[in-house]
């Protein structure tokens, strides 16, 4: 098999072949080093790249494997994580120059659990400046471009783990997601991006951005690979102070492709805001097929949808300010001048606004309870739009001028608000070869629920063995 | 009863926050922030519009989770 074949197979095609023996850890290893050197003039996926660190780990991974002592499913799986996730020894930056030095003591959760189970980390990913908006771009570092139209934004804050894991540098990214950043790249990207329920899935040494609506999430290229993810990375962690408790399923194993029985509602609010056609006819599509595989397809109304922008954004203000309060009185000037607005915009959150904004959060969270009580998931679009050019600040949506972050965030707040589990997978191209991306959520730790339906739309259909032209 | 927003955010009023806040007014950067800020803030005005009063801060103190180790 060509280095080009192997950095396109899943982790659980992969897994399958190091587990077997077919294939070694290093050439793996190799395989994606050349991809990443390849592509990634042009892409700028990466903030650190660990080529020497990368190639040590294979080299002790296949030792181990051959010794008998292979680990499981992420074993030598290459893996990229935002450059938000603490990584000990290894400099993480939170997408500002203002952290190039800062190398952590300790790996975060995710990190150590993904060392556990063998994985190899390839580097440390491009993102937002502190994650603290919805394109990507970075001044400091580069901005990350699409891999399927460089010119174009591949979404944010997790951008890099976005383009490197739709142009086959890494088989498996982390992202983290506040109000859309682990589902927006993966729509953008023509990738699978999975925001579990929160608590599910440590923070625990991430770079805050807001405590109560960051969740950390795969993003891989097939909803398997999400599903064999999250098997490593979830469960209860007491240095989180939001760990859930509970078992941990093996959610892949319990991938059957079968949906009958599956309610989804659609929320008719979802169709009435601002839409790109092109965007609506293809998830409308998606939601059909879906039918025809056995779902039972409803329109459902969430009222409060239109005031989800509000509720997230106070309160996304309000922490992020409070967050990096003391960053901004002493280096605010060497901040990305638009996050520095957005955070100093924060300081002026009354905590009436942000105690109102909670109390709204309740609100809607009961009105999203009782949508759960009627169906299992609702379905409707990640994106309004397809990837907009890099700084485009607004686009154009069926003729209406509409800010760029209103509209990444459009549909992708609300489960933030909810806390509950997401996911954006591939559904469709525009006519100018951009991807769309299908969300479908479920109620609080149904992640095995939102997996299935995903896989069963995934393996009716062939987005997901697409490849961007670069 | 929904709540309104009579009073959107005026320089001086912006001045006084600014100050409160830390911000340093002799900075020109202030000229930038004021309207973002301004901007910003009416964009929470379809908050005032919802009626709340049934529903506590979904933010709940729980003092179990605050005496574990």
């Amino acid at each position: 098999m060509d280095a080009l074949e192997l950095c396109y197979l899943s982790a659980g095609e992969l897994a399958r072949m190091l587990g077997g023996r077919e294939v070694s850890p290093v050439e793996v290893i190799d395989a994606h080093l050349s991809r990443i050197a390849d592509t990634e003039p042009v892409l700028n996926s990466f903030i650190t790249l660990l080529p020497e660190h990368a190639r040590a780990a294979a080299q002790r991974a296949e030792a181990q494997i051959q010794a008998g002592q292979y680990r499981g499913p992420l074993h030598g799986i290459p893996v990229g994580l935002k450059d938000l996730f603490n990584t000990a020894g290894v400099r993480t930056t939170s997408g500002s120059r203002l952290f190039d030095n800062f190398l952590p003591e300790r790996d975060c959760t995710v990190a150590a659990r993904f060392q556990q189970a063998g994985a190899i980390l390839l580097g440390k990913l491009n993102m937002h400046q502190f994650a603290y908006g919805p394109t990507g771009e970075n001044f400091d570092y580069g901005h990350t471009h699409n891999p399927w139209d460089p010119e174009r934004i591949t979404g944010g804050s997790s951008g890099g783990s976005g383009a490197a894991t739709a142009a086959g540098q890494c088989t498996i990214t982390m992202g983290s997601d506040t109000g859309g950043s682990v589902r927006i790249p993966a729509a953008l990207c023509g990738i699978v991006g999975l925001k579990p329920t929160y608590g599910l899935v440590s923070r625990a040494g991430l770079t805050p951005l807001s405590w109560c609506l960051d969740h950390p999430g795969p993003m891989t290229r097939t909803v398997t690979d999400a599903a064999l993810t999250l098997s490593v990375i979830a469960g209860y962690d007491p240095q989180d102070p939001a760990s859930a408790q509970g078992n941990i399923p093996d959610y892949a194993a319990a991938l059957t492709g079968s949906v009958p029985g599956i309610r989804i509602g659609i929320p008719r609010e979802y169709f009435d805001a601002p839409l790109d056609s092109e965007v609506a006819q293809t998830v409308s599509a998606a939601i059909a097929l879906l039918e025809q595989l056995g779902a039972e397809v409803t329109e459902v109304s969430l009222p409060m949808f239109p005031d989800s922008q509000a509720i997230s954004g106070t309160i996304l203000m309000a922490e992020a300010a409070a967050y990096h309060r003391e960053l901004l009185a002493k280096d605010g000037d060497k901040l990305d001048p638009a996050v520095r607005l957005r955070l100093e915009a924060g300081l002026f959150v009354t905590a009436a606004d942000y105690l109102k904004a909670q109390q709204a959060r309740a609100k809607f969270n009961r009105e999203m309870a009782a949508l759960f009580r009627e169906v299992d998931l609702l379905a409707g679009p990640a994106e309004p739009i397809t990837a907009p050019p890099i700084l485009a600040v607004e686009v154009d949506i069926n003729g209406q001028a509409v800010g760029t972050t209103a509209a990444l965030t459009q549909y992708t707040r609300p489960y933030n608000i909810s806390g509950s589990p997401a996911i954006s997978l591939p559904c469709g191209f525009s006519a100018s070869g951009m991807p769309i991306g299908l969300q479908l959520a479920g109620k609080p730790f149904a992640e095995a629920t939102v997996l299935q339906a995903a896989y069963a739309y995934e393996q009716a259909t062939d987005w997901h063995t697409r490849r961007p032209p670069i | 009863m929904p709540e309104e927003n009579p009073n959107p955010l005026t320089r001086e009023a912006f001045d006084y926050l600014a100050q409160a806040a830390g911000l340093d007014l002799a900075d020109p950067h202030l000229d930038e922030l004021f309207p973002y800020a301004r901007n910003a803030l009416a964009g929470m005005e379809r908050l005032r519009q919802i009626a709340v009063a049934d529903a506590e801060p979904a933010q709940a103190f729980r003092p179990a989770q605050s005496f574990q180790e």
